[in-house]
């Protein structure tokens, strides 16, 4: 899958298509708005990542360029003024997404597979992962074949864990994916460790592997 | 005391000094110029009288004549003397007026005087003025005008004040309603005074440059809050990818754990360092009609599984009132009053939301504060170390509420933080 990010800050831009190329993606990268021009003219890209204030103007009129040629490819603004009006603006001109600056990489990477999944498959999709099938549509797990009774914010970090398989997801990022702003509010180990614990029990209960494994100091892993 | 009253102290006091004074000066002057007419014209009449006794001289009884005189005249006096050369003199005397029935003072002038070569003693006298007369007439002239004086001075001064002190009381009452947050340019009246033109002058020089100081300084904290989201997303994003490598100690593990802690910190600082600025620069300014209990409630339910974890009872007894304001601000601050009670009550304990009208009151338990009441709400003031608190909370709740002009308080009832914000119009 093509990822195209758009971003000015070259380390960030590096940091970025570290992160999702052991994700399979195929990353390109512009630095500034005339490149990224240029790019989704001559190319088709399933994500793209798309800074709003660039050197050399405006990622809005990006989309804008976007809409106008017809083109279909999913977009994530990224920016570091988080304004309700750009957030407003950017969505109101087809992007897909918006992501505050600071974020998480696992966040960008399940925000970007969400984008693709509903793209690809116009939101009617499964996600399978062996035994495991996630119907996206109906929020519903089923293991082998039957259901897993999951709460809502177990089967959100079902899902963000395994937008991120093989990699190490922080207790920090699990947090703020799942509680957002009020993250802060929480005792993280215990809340994270209580839903993880859930969810292992679940899921083993239901047959299938163990696959979020603890990695010691950091957070947890989804793999095989 | 006004300006304008002290000087007319000061004027008063001095007419009123001066007037005292030129009354006993004004009195011997006028004395001393009567004095000398009246001695004069002594001199004239006594002069006078001999020239006519010269005249007379031929007569006889000339004698008698003038015993005769001396008892009929009551301003002259002719008696023969023994002492012969007697030097002329004046003097004041005192004699019984009959007529008034009181003492008058008398000017005379005695001189001897040779009359058919016999010695007289020739005494003519005039009735000089009443010194109680002379008091009593320039005392109320200089009465009347004191009198005048201080009510025209009085007079003056009350229409000055009003008349001139208008535009210097104008551009007080601008300067007083002045603040540098707001839009509101300042403006002072123009006036033809000098000194007020002056100090207009220097009043807008001094409130421009504040201002000019403020926005940039808004402006800097506005700025550099974004600058700084970039490099905190590439330090994030580092740490990101480094969490990825397979051969990583155990303390490596700690080390990369506890940076992205702190980056987390340094995000929150950020976020709410804008927030701030943005309710400062009035980016909030979008208002619509807004149901309080309906927000409430939505946000007690997001907070839910949090509270849930810590164990504390959330009480809830929520009247329907609608404010006309912006969402998202008032969101912010009803959910960092929320925040800032789950944080700070102990597991088990218990949050009361109540809204009464226009009063909403947010309690919970927990012990006594150390710190003072009003450093609660001062920016990055903390009560102990509780982690991963940016000390802004508060901070914010009470910009907002100036912002709104919501009246809000904080009391520590038998046990309970209550924090109350009435939200009216």
């Amino acid at each position: 899958m093509k990822i195209l990010i758009i971003e000015d800050e070259k380390e960030l831009v590096k940091s970025m298509a570290q992160f999702l190329r052991q994700e399979s993606y195929v990353c390109e990268v512009a630095y500034t708005e005339s490149e990224g021009r240029e790019k989704i003219l001559l190319f088709d890209y399933d994500c793209i990542l798309l800074d709003i204030s660039l050197p050399d103007g405006n990622g809005l009129k990006i989309l804008q360029l976007l809409k106008e040629n017809s083109k279909t490819d999913g977009v994530i603004l990224i920016t570091a003024k988080n304004s309700m009006e750009d957030k407003i603006k950017g969505l109101n001109l087809g992007a897909d997404d918006y992501l505050p600056k600071p974020f998480y990489l696992p966040e960008l990477s399940a925000r970007i597979s969400a984008v693709i999944r509903r793209k690809r498959f116009d939101g009617n999709n499964k996600l399978t992962f062996n035994e495991i099938v996630v119907d996206l549509l109906g929020k519903t797990v089923s293991i082998q074949g039957a259901p897993v009774d999951l709460t809502r914010k177990e089967y959100d970090l079902l899902i963000f864990l395994m937008a991120n398989k093989n990699r190490v997801v922080s207790k920090n990022a699990i947090a703020e994916h799942l509680s957002g702003d009020d993250a802060e509010l929480l005792d993280k180990f215990d809340f994270i460790y209580s839903h993880i614990k859930n969810l292992k029990k679940k899921m083993i209960e239901a047959g299938s592997e163990d696959y979020i494994k603890t990695i010691y100091g950091l957070g947890y892993k989804f793999a095989t | 005391m006004r300006l304008l009253q002290v000087t007319i102290r000061s004027l008063l006091l001095y007419a009123l000094i001066l007037v005292l004074v030129s009354i006993p000066v004004s009195m011997y002057s006028i004395r001393a110029i009567l004095e000398e007419e009246v001695d004069e014209a002594l001199l004239l009449q006594t002069d006078q009288f001999l020239k006519h006794v010269k005249n007379f001289e031929s007569l006889d009884d000339i004698e008698t004549d003038l015993d005769v005189f001396d008892h009929l005249s009551y301003n002259i006096n002719i008696r023969p003397t023994k002492f012969g050369n007697v030097i002329s003199e004046f003097n004041t005397i005192v004699l019984y007026d009959s007529i008034e029935n009181e003492p008058r003072p008398f000017r005379q002038l005695s001189s001897s005087v040779d009359i058919k070569g016999k010695p007289y003693l020739l005494i003519i006298r005039m009735s000089l003025l009443d010194n109680d007369e002379l008091v009593f007439a320039i005392g109320s002239v200089q009465a009347l005008l004191i009198a005048l004086l201080a009510a025209g001075l009085l007079f003056l001064n009350r229409s000055l004040t009003k008349k001139l002190w208008k535009p210097f009381y104008n551009t007080l009452e601008q300067l007083k309603a002045y603040e540098l947050g707001k839009h509101e340019p300042f403006l002072p009246e123009k006036s033809n005074i000098i000194e007020f033109d002056d100090l207009n002058k220097t009043a807008i020089h001094l409130v421009n440059r504040n201002r000019k100081i403020f926005l940039e300084q808004k402006e800097f904290i506005e700025n550099a809050s974004h600058e700084l989201q970039t490099p905190l997303a590439i330090f994030q994003s580092k740490l990101d990818n480094l969490m990825q490598s397979k051969s990583m100690s155990e303390s490596d593990a700690a080390t990369i754990s506890e940076l992205e802690e702190t980056a987390l910190r340094m995000s929150k600082l950020n976020k709410n360092l804008l927030l701030l600025s943005k309710i400062d620069n009035q980016q909030f300014a979008d208002v619509k009609p807004l149901a309080l209990s309906h927000l409430i409630r939505t946000l007690l339910h997001n907070v839910a599984s949090i509270t849930e974890s810590k164990g504390i009872v959330v009480e809830m007894a929520l009247g329907t009132f609608t404010i006309q304001a912006n969402a998202m601000l008032i969101e912010i601050l009803l959910s960092n009053l929320l925040n800032n009670a789950i944080k700070h009550t102990a597991a088990n304990g218990f949050i009361s939301v109540k809204l009464d009208g226009a009063t909403f009151t947010l309690s919970n338990s927990g012990s006594k504060l150390k710190m003072n009441k009003d450093k609660m709400f001062e920016r990055f003031s903390k009560e102990g170390a509780v982690d991963n608190s940016t000390g802004l909370g508060l901070a914010i709740v009470k910009k907002i509420c100036d912002s709104c002009k919501y009246p809000f308080d904080y009391h520590f009832i038998e046990g309970n933080h209550v924090f109350t914000v009435i939200f009216n119009h």
